[in-house]
Formats: C-alpha cells, structure tokens, sequence
C-alpha cells in the first residue's frame, strides 16, 4: 500500500508538485524566521563573548531594569577606582567610558541602516579586541582610532579631519589609527570609534565618573573569587560581574529582546502561508478521492480494508508532508543565505559561525509540514473509507454523503461561535499577551474554518453575480465559466477559501493601519501647535544641547522638548513612560485633550512631585486624579508622585508626564536627552525659519528639522513602508493561492476531459475553451476576494472596537479594498494560464473515447 | 420453447447436492426504497453456485441478475436471505470479517476492467497478495502470466495494452489469491468479439483445467455458451436454470423472456 502512495504521487507529478509548493512555502518561512533569528543570537554572543575575552570581572551602576541594549543606564564615580585597586587579587585596571557618536563627513552624518554608533574610550590592549591596522591607539585630546570598514567605506585615512556628534555638540577629531575588532572590519553595519578617556567623559557627560571598570585578576585567582571580594569592597549601588556573566546576560538581554519581537512578528506570516496551504491541501485530496473513486472501490473488492484504504490516502500525503517540508527547510536556508548577502552587500552583516540550522528548526518545520498535510487530508482520506466495493461495478456511482456533510452548517455555525468566543475571549481575557495573541489566531483560523464551509452557499449566486458581466461580453463561453464555477460549490468554495485567508490577513492590515494612520497622525495634527518638530536619525535622541540651540535660532519664539525614559510602577510589571516636559514652555505649542475636567491650568501646578496621566496609563495602573504612587528609575531610585490631572494622547506623551526639573532630578543623566524638540516661529517665512533652524543645528548634524506637515507626512510614510514589508511578507501566502486554483483547475479539466472533447468536437475552438478556463478561474479568485475582504473588515472591526479608547478609529479605505479585489482577478488571470493551455490541447478523438 | 428448455430441468434442485455447492443463496430478496415506490429486484431467489463450474447468470436489463451477483459476491446486503459462501453465512458478517472474505475467497473481473493505470502489468496481478500483505509465489506468479500470455508485457503500464490485454491482467489479478469463487461482470463487454473469444477462452481453461469456480453476469449469448450452467432471471425470480446450451438456443430463450414481459 506504500508503494500504492508512493506511485500515485509520481503518476500524477503536477498535482504533487503543486500540493507540495502549499506546504513547501509555509515550512520555508518558519524555517528562514528561526534560521535568521538563531544566527543572529549567535552573531550577537560572539560578539559579546569576544569583548569579555582578557577581562575577570565587570563593574557597572546597578539597573533595576534594562533601559536600552547599548549599555548601562547609570554611571560609576570616578572614586570607586581606587577602591577597586586596593582590593587583593586585582591585577590590572581599566576605566571605560562609552557613548553614542555619529561619524560627520562633510557635515553629513554617515548613515548606518540603523545599527548603532558606538563611541568608547581607549583601555589597555589586554581588555579589548582592537587590533590596529595602521596607526596606534588615539594619546592626545581630538584624537580618534576608527574601525577598518568605516575607514574603508568613507576613504579615510591616518591624518584626516572628521566629525563625531556628542553631547557637547559636534567636535572635529583627528584620525590617529585604524583598527579590526575581533578580527573583523565591521561589526553589523555599526560605527566604532575610540577616544582617549578624557574626551569620551568630557564629551558624553561622564566627566567624574565611567560607564564601567573593567578588572583583570591576578594570576591564580579566579574570576568568581574575585567578583566577590570586589562586591564585598564596593558600595551596593554597583553591580559587580564576572565578564563571563555580563557576556552571557548581555546576549539574553538581546536574546529575549528584540530578537524574540522579531521572531513573534515573522512567525505568524509563516502560520498564515501554512493555513492557506492547509485549504489547498484539503481541496487537492478532496478532488482526487472523488476522481478515484473507482479505484478505491476496486481495491476495497480485491479485499482491502477501510484501515488499508485509509492509509494508502495518508501515505500519500505523509509521502508528500515529508518531502515538501525537506524541501521547505532547504528553502528556508536559502531565504536566509540570501538575507545574508543582501546584509552584507549593504554593510550591516554580523559575524556569524555561518548558518545555525538548530534541531528545534527541523523539528518544528516537519511537525508543521507533516501534521498540516496530515491533518488536512485526513476528512477526504475518512471519506475515500466510505466508498461502497460496489461501486466499482456501477457506473456514475457518487461518493455517500458523510455526516459532517449532512450538518456542515451547523458543524460551521459551531465553529464560528467557538471561533468568536476565543476571538473575543483573548482580546479581554485575563493571561500574558503570548497566550491571548494564540487565543485570538485560534479564533481566527475558526473562522477561517467555518467560513469556508459554508461559503459553499454563497458560491452559486456569488458566481452568477461576478459572472453576469463575462456572460455579457463573451456569451457562451462566459455562461459556460460561469456554470462551471458553479458546478460544485464544495470545491470552489475551498479553492476561493485559500486565497480569501490570505486576502483577509491582508485587508486588515490596511483597514487597521488606515485607523491608526487617521488617528494617531491626527491625534498629533490636532495637538501640535508649533511649526516645526525635530528629531535625531535613527529614532535615537538629541543631545540636550541642541534645544537652546533651536530656542535661540533667528525667527524662532521659542522651543520646547519631550524627554522620555522607561519606569517602573511599585508593585507592577511592564515599564511605563517617564516623560519631562517645560510646562510653560511646552503649553503655548501644545494643546492638551484634558479629561475629568483638567484645563490649562494644571501645567501651572505641574511642579515637583506633580504629574500627568495619559488615559491609558490612568486605565491600566488605575490611577486616577489624586492618586498617589511610587515609581523607580532604571537606576532603581524610587520617588512618590501625585496625580494631578489627566489627558488623552495616543501618540507622543504616553505615560506619566511630569516638569523637566523633577524628571533630570530623579532620571540618570544618560536619558536626559530629549527625543524630540518642538519650536513655533515668531512670524513669517516657514522655510526661512527652517533653515536658520537647520544653521543653528550645525553643531547637531543628527537632528533632523521638519515643518508640521512634513513631519505628518514622515510619519504616514514610516507606517506605509511597514505596511509595504507586511504586504511583501503576505505575498507569499497569495502566491501559494495561486498554486491551490492551478491545482483544482487542472483536476477539474481532467474530470472533464470528455465533456471539454464534445466542446471542441461541436466547433469550440482553443481561444474560446481558453476563455472558459480562465473566466472561471476569475470567478473563484474572486469569491475567494470576497470572502477575505468581507472577513479581513470584520476582524479589523472587532479589533479597533476593543482598541477604540487607545485612540484607534475603524476606517475603511475603500479605494484600497477595490485595489485589492483587482488584485484577485489578475490571481485568477495568472492561475488559469497553465490549465487553460491544458484545456486547450485535448485531442478531441482522444477526449470522446476517454474512459 | 420446450425442447430448447429440457435440459434446464436437468439441474438438481437446490440443497441436493450441498456438499459441492461454494455460494448457496436461500430466500434471497431485495428491495429498493420504501412504500409506494419501493422496486423488488429479488423475489425469493434460491440459488446454489457449484465447484469447478462455469454459472453464466443472464436476463434482460432490470431482471435483477447484477443485484443477485452484488449480493452473492458480499457486495451488497439482501433485504431478506441468506447467503452462504465456502461454509460461511456472509450476510450474517460484520464490515471487517466481510473484507476478509473478499480478500480470501472471493475474485473478481470488471466489465471495464479497473486497473491502476500507475502500476504495471505484473504489479496489478500481484495487486490483491499485497492488500493482504502476502509476497507472491514467484513460481505460481510465473505460470500465472504465462497462461494469460502476458509474459513480454508485464512491465507495461494499462494505457500500453490493448483492452484485450488488460482485462487478461485483470483475469490474472482474480486469479491470483485462488479463490473459491470467481465473479465476473460481463467480462467482454468493452471487448471486440476476437479478443472477447480469447478472455473467454482463458476463462474456460481457468474452470477445465484448473477447476476454478466461476460466476459470469453477461447479456452476450456467445459468451453464455461456454458455461457449463446458465441461469436465467426475469422480475427478480430465476426462470431457468439450464446445463450448457448452444448460442442459437440461448438466444431464443432471451428472445422469449424479453417478449414476455
């Protein structure tokens, strides 16, 4: 029976091969995603195990939470050195200053994708992986060593002048050495550039102080010995490492950060692509039990078993689970091989130990692959066990209709309700956000589910509607695509279903971002009351310095800033936004939505221990005006705040707002830079203030000046190129449709090979039989179109609804929505183009004596 | 009428002669639908199949004669009746037991022959052992092909040979699990009449030479005429049961059922 499988997939080599291409795309994405993210993990430990390499211990300030991945958020004073020496066992010493600096070439600051720019000041050759080139290490004030692919990218050399931007504005350093970190030019697209220690504390605002201390233990002592005596000797405010442990907490800290994020936002595409394949794997195995029919019942009068009947139709798809998921891990390399390169032709490649293919990969990728091909075939494999011996000897014999044929419409309203509930119950249900996302894609994929099998009902009048007009223009053969269509709606229906799946993701994708466009760039829109909003490249923030900088600009009346730092709420998890604000300075360019009758007034009392919530952080630590509160620093320093109003803002100021004074009092210095600076002009010429704004940035070359409407505009397009990348993302899932309409075409021509014979035989010609093919195919793209917009709004509807008062409105972007149904007539216009030709080539003598 | 009928008499009653009897069918009935529209296709058939000979079974179309080989063969349940096959009342069997039965005792020739058009000439033959699970016996496999006059064809795929040639594979794969009782389905009716004479021929050598017992459902006189036996039903009731007759007599007989009605 095996070998029964095995054969029926070779003789039939296009259906396999389309059904194989369903599952083979899905495992291909879950395979890339995990390839992609492992490698990065890896990348990201080596690089940290590297740096940790001749360094014992790590002394840093104590952060009760992680603010950012670049590096602690507090500093050490610059006397703990001596203490630190003074303890037995330490050998040598070396204070580290680290900063964030973009390279200036020509008053330009040198773009980097993204990746960071990293400052750090010069240690001793046993702490570091710097290997210089040419030059040496940087002695003097105003000199600076850079890495070897930024010296090479920008043609820099030993004796040149260049920029680097520091909190002190921008300072013109002189290149003394070039240098490789680890043996590499380039450490994932970052910039590198080393200091002396007098200029990184000058320049980053460490002056007194380090970021960190780096120990070497004597000979014979041992680095967790060491760690100890020097946490014995120190104050409690530091936190004291072995460097081993600050490597391998650094890469957990990147690990469950922001590659988990990238993880969970890739896999799903993945489980998209994997459910529509799962329809086209149904339809597929569906059509071919009922054209084998025959078969089947001679096998069961020769003797053989529902069981072995049973399983020759799950051999085959086994056979085909297994083959396609190999291939779909192949694949999946080869998606990461090309990120790879492409990482590499733009400069941003990390050191890898080449591609990590971990065996949790392959395990997930077959489970998926395999259990979705078996789980899809199995109701037409039950089915195939239906098929009577007897029917081998009559003619035209059908196959029993089974019972959940029989109460398809009520088994669909079951699973639609259970659908919603889980839908519903994870959005307000209590759990993590992992466990209520899993519930509301179960409740998703039910109703996926139950959709397509009652869509079966709407599939005959929905094909007499999209084909009235093909009727219309090509008389017969219209009429003729139209009947077809129609002919077994079970089937077009599950055809339509796996494009209507990935239509439906899709669609509310723009239905949702469309309200998040309208509100949340109109929540700014109507806020902002000034001209002009600057910001730094890379969404990092401007140096402090650069407001008085704006604020003193010729034209400009006056400027204000949001600084913004994570905090903690005693007594809860997650962390919060601190965010300080000048309140005189701040009310005349901003104009608050005060709620529970706030005005103007309270920024007259935002003062001291005073602060402002933001509805939704009111909502979620139910803290409501007169409430009172402690909150803690990254530093882990805690303070107690009073609530003395609060507001709407789904945009900018979401969290507790509170007056600058009382926010650089109680945040660390290294997150008093502002994220964003606002200015209004006294009068006149807006392009005349933007550039003398742009004049007096010179020393800032990061900051970026935009008008109101620019910036409005910045914002739409952020959202539409991410839009663009979830589209690119759920492309794959359409093209998979595709192969599943191929598919059924070809297996419905087959059926009809006869029927399609007489066609020609009574004076069809090829054009016309090509018409038919292709308008029918038109047709089921189409209901498939249908479907998933009607359904994508739906979801879209149910979502904003819950997330209505976190400021997201329910729009409709019609033009769109007819973009996208354009989009499923040229899906059934590409699908139709190999059948058609099938069609087309039936020998009409052949097709009349075909049996 | 009477003379060419004479001989039908010659066949002993049912029950006489049990002992060589592989199918004994006793009050055999089957109805369709319910009330007002329900159609009796069998009415009370007794019937025994006997070793070693070939049963042709004949009757105008709606007689019943494909319901009685349905029921016999285990394909179909009577409404009322039993039916019992090499010692083993089938119609007493559940599911499971039944497909048993198929796969031990039972073979079977389609009138369109249903070969699986991925396997080839041999793997057909050899199709029913591997349902079982059983290897074949190479020697008995060899023979087998040899007499069909397969031996240089089977590698062929269905769609390589002629219809002649596939319905000798499916004779084969009948043949092949030696089974008690053989059900044919008017074996040479996709047939021309040349190559309908050699499946007919392979037929009648099958049940001379090595006494295999045959049950042949056909409308074709030229095909009745090498049974040994032939059964004649009309309205659900066998009319006739007679020893061999020539073609010309066959004829007459159907002639008269026909005009009969």
């Amino acid at each position: 029976m095996t070998r029964l499988a095995w054969r029926s997939m070779w003789s039939h080599k296009l259906r396999t091969i389309l059904t194989m291409f369903a599952i083979l795309l899905g495992v291909a994405m879950i395979t890339g995603t995990f390839v992609i993210t492992d490698q990065m993990d890896q990348g990201f430990k080596t690089i940290f195990d590297k740096s940790a390499q001749g360094t014992d211990v790590v002394i840093t300030a104590k952060s009760a939470f992680t603010a950012n991945y670049y590096g602690p958020s507090g500093t050490l004073p610059a006397s703990l050195l001596d203490l630190v020496k003074a303890v037995p066992g330490v050998g040598e010493v070396a204070p580290v200053v680290y900063g964030s600096g973009a390279v200036v070439i020509n008053g330009k600051p040198v773009a980097t994708g993204g990746a960071p720019t990293l400052v750090y000041s010069v240690t001793p050759q046993r702490f570091s992986q710097i290997q210089y080139i040419s030059g040496a290490m940087p002695a003097q004030s105003g000199a600076v060593a850079i890495n070897a692919k930024l010296a090479g990218d920008k043609h820099l050399k030993l004796g040149d002048t260049i920029g680097l931007t520091t909190e002190q504005g921008l300072q013109n350093v002189t290149i003394v050495g070039v240098f490789n970190w680890a043996d590499s030019a380039s450490v994932g697209g970052a910039t590198i550039v080393q200091t002396t220690l007098g200029d990184a504390q000058r320049w980053y605002n460490q002056v007194g102080r380090y970021t960190s201390i780096s120990v070497a233990a004597t000979p014979g002592v041992s680095a967790d010995a060491l760690a100890a005596r020097i946490k014995a000797a120190l104050p409690t405010d530091v936190t004291v490492k072995t460097a081993q442990q600050s490597a391998a907490d650094s890469s957990k800290q990147v690990s469950q950060g922001f590659i988990k994020v990238l993880k969970l936002v890739l896999l799903p595409f993945g489980g998209v692509a994997v459910l529509v394949g799962a329809f086209i794997i149904f339809n597929a195995f569906s059509i071919t039990v009922a054209q084998r029919l025959r078969e089947f019942a001679m096998l069961r009068s020769l003797g053989a078993s529902r069981r072995q009947v049973l399983l020759s139709v799950l051999g085959e798809a086994l056979a085909l689970g297994v083959v396609a998921s190999l291939l779909g891990i192949g694949a999946g390399i080869g998606i990461a091989k090309g990120i790879n390169s492409l990482f590499k032709a733009v400069g941003a490649d990390i050191p890898t130990s080449g591609i990590v293919l971990a065996s949790r990969t392959t395990i997930v990728a077959l489970s998926v692959g395999i259990g979705v091909a078996l789980v899809s075939s199995l109701a037409p494999a039950l089915r195939a066990t239906r098929v009577p011996p007897v029917a081998a000897l009559q003619e035209g014999a059908a196959l029993p209709a089974t019972i959940i044929g029989r109460y398809s419409r009520w088994i669909a309203a079951g699973v639609a309700a259970l659908g919603i509930a889980s839908l519903v119950y994870g959005m307000i249900g209590p759990g993590t956000t992992t466990v209520r996302l899993s519930e509301m894609g179960l409740g998703v994929v039910l109703l996926f589910v139950a959709v397509a099998m009652v869509a079966k009902y709407v599939v005959r009048p929905l094909a007499r509607a999209i084909g009235w007009p093909m009727a219309w223009v090509a008389g017969t053969s219209g009429r003729l695509a139209r009947d077809n269509a129609g002919r077994n709606p079970s089937r077009t229906a599950a055809t339509a279903a796996a494009l209507m799946v990935g239509l439906a993701v899709v669609v509310f994708v723009a239905v949702f971002a469309q309200g998040f466009k309208s509100s949340f760039v109109g929540a700014i829109d109507r806020s902002l009351n000034a001209q002009f909003v600057i910001t730094a490249q890379n969404q990092v923030p401007i140096p402090a310095a650069a407001l008085a900088a704006v604020r003193f600009a010729p034209g400009v009346s006056d400027a204000s800033s949001i600084t913004v730092a994570p905090a903690k709420i005693s007594g809860r998890s997650g962390t919060a936004s601190a965010i300080g604000i000048d309140p005189t300075a701040f009310a005349q360019m901003w104009r608050f939505h005060w709620l529970k009758g706030g005005s103007d007034a309270l920024l007259g009392r935002l003062a001291g221990t005073n602060v402002l919530v933001e509805e939704q952080a009111a909502i979620k630590y139910g803290l409501s005006p007169g409430a009172t509160f402690t909150m803690m620093a990254s530093t882990g320093q805690t303070a107690k705040f009073t609530v003395i109003g609060e507001y709407r803002d789904p945009t900018l100021l979401t969290g507790f707002v509170m007056a600058q004074p009382t926010y650089d009092s109680f945040l660390p210095m290294s997150q008093h830079d502002p994220t964003l600076i606002i200015a209004k002009a006294i009068q006149g010429d807006t392009a005349q203030v933007k550039a003398s704004i742009i004049g007096a940035l010179k020393a800032f070359p990061t900051a970026e000046v935009r008008t109101k409407s620019e910036y409005s505009d910045y914002l739409k397009k952020s959202i539409n190129q991410f839009l663009l990348m979830l589209y690119a993302l759920l492309a794959v899932s359409v093209v998979i449709s595709i192969f599943g309409i191929v598919n059924t075409l070809v297996l419905s021509i087959y059926e009809r090979t006869r029927e399609i014979g007489m066609l020609r035989a009574i004076g069809t010609t090829r054009r016309q039989l090509r018409r038919i093919v292709r308008y029918e195919s038109v047709i089921t793209s189409i209901i498939g179109g249908v479907l998933g917009i009607v359904l994508g709004v739906f979801f879209a509807w149910i979502v904003t609804t819950r997330l209505g008062a976190q400021g997201i409105t329910f729009a409709v972007p019609f033009g769109q929505l007819v973009i996208f149904l354009v989009l499923a007539a040229v899906v059934g216009v590409l699908a139709a183009v190999v059948p058609a030709r099938r069609a087309a080539r039936i020998d009409i003598l052949a097709a009349i004596h075909y049996e | 009428m009477t003379e060419i009928t004479a001989n039908c008499t010659l066949t002993p009653p049912p029950g006489t002669d049990a002992e060589n009897a592989v199918v004994m069918a006793r009050e055999l009935s089957k109805r369709y639908g319910e009330g007002d529209t329900a159609v009796d296709a069998l009415r009370g058939v007794d019937v025994d199949i006997m070793r070693g000979k070939l049963t042709a079974v004949m009757g105008p179309s709606g007689s019943g004669k494909s319901t009685m080989m349905h029921i016999l063969a285990g394909l179909d349940r009577p409404t009322g009746g039993t039916v019992t096959v090499d010692g083993i009342e089938i119609t007493a069997l559940k599911e499971r037991a039944l497909t048993m039965l198929r796969r031990e005792k039972i073979g079977f020739i389609f009138q369109t022959f249903n070969l699986l058009p991925m396997l080839s000439a041999a793997e057909n033959v050899e199709l029913p052992l591997a349902i079982a699970g059983r290897r074949a016996e190479g020697e008995w496999l060899r023979s087998l092909i040899d007499d069909v006059g397969l031996s240089d064809r089977t590698t062929h795929r269905p769609a390589e040979l002629s219809g002649g040639q596939q319905q000798r594979v499916a004779i084969a794969r009948a043949l092949v699990t030696k089974p008690a009782v053989l059900f044919a389905d008017e074996p040479t009716g996709n047939l021309d009449s040349k190559t309908g004479e050699e499946v007919l021929g392979l037929l009648r050598r099958s049940v001379s030479d090595y006494g295999q017992t045959i049950v042949m459902v056909t409308h074709d006189a030229h095909a009745a005429a090498i049974a040994d036996r032939i059964v004649f039903l009309k309205d659900g009731e066998i009319v006739f049961d007679c020893g061999s007759m020539a073609r010309d007599d066959i004829y007459d007989v159907i002639k008269s059922l026909e005009s009969s009605r």
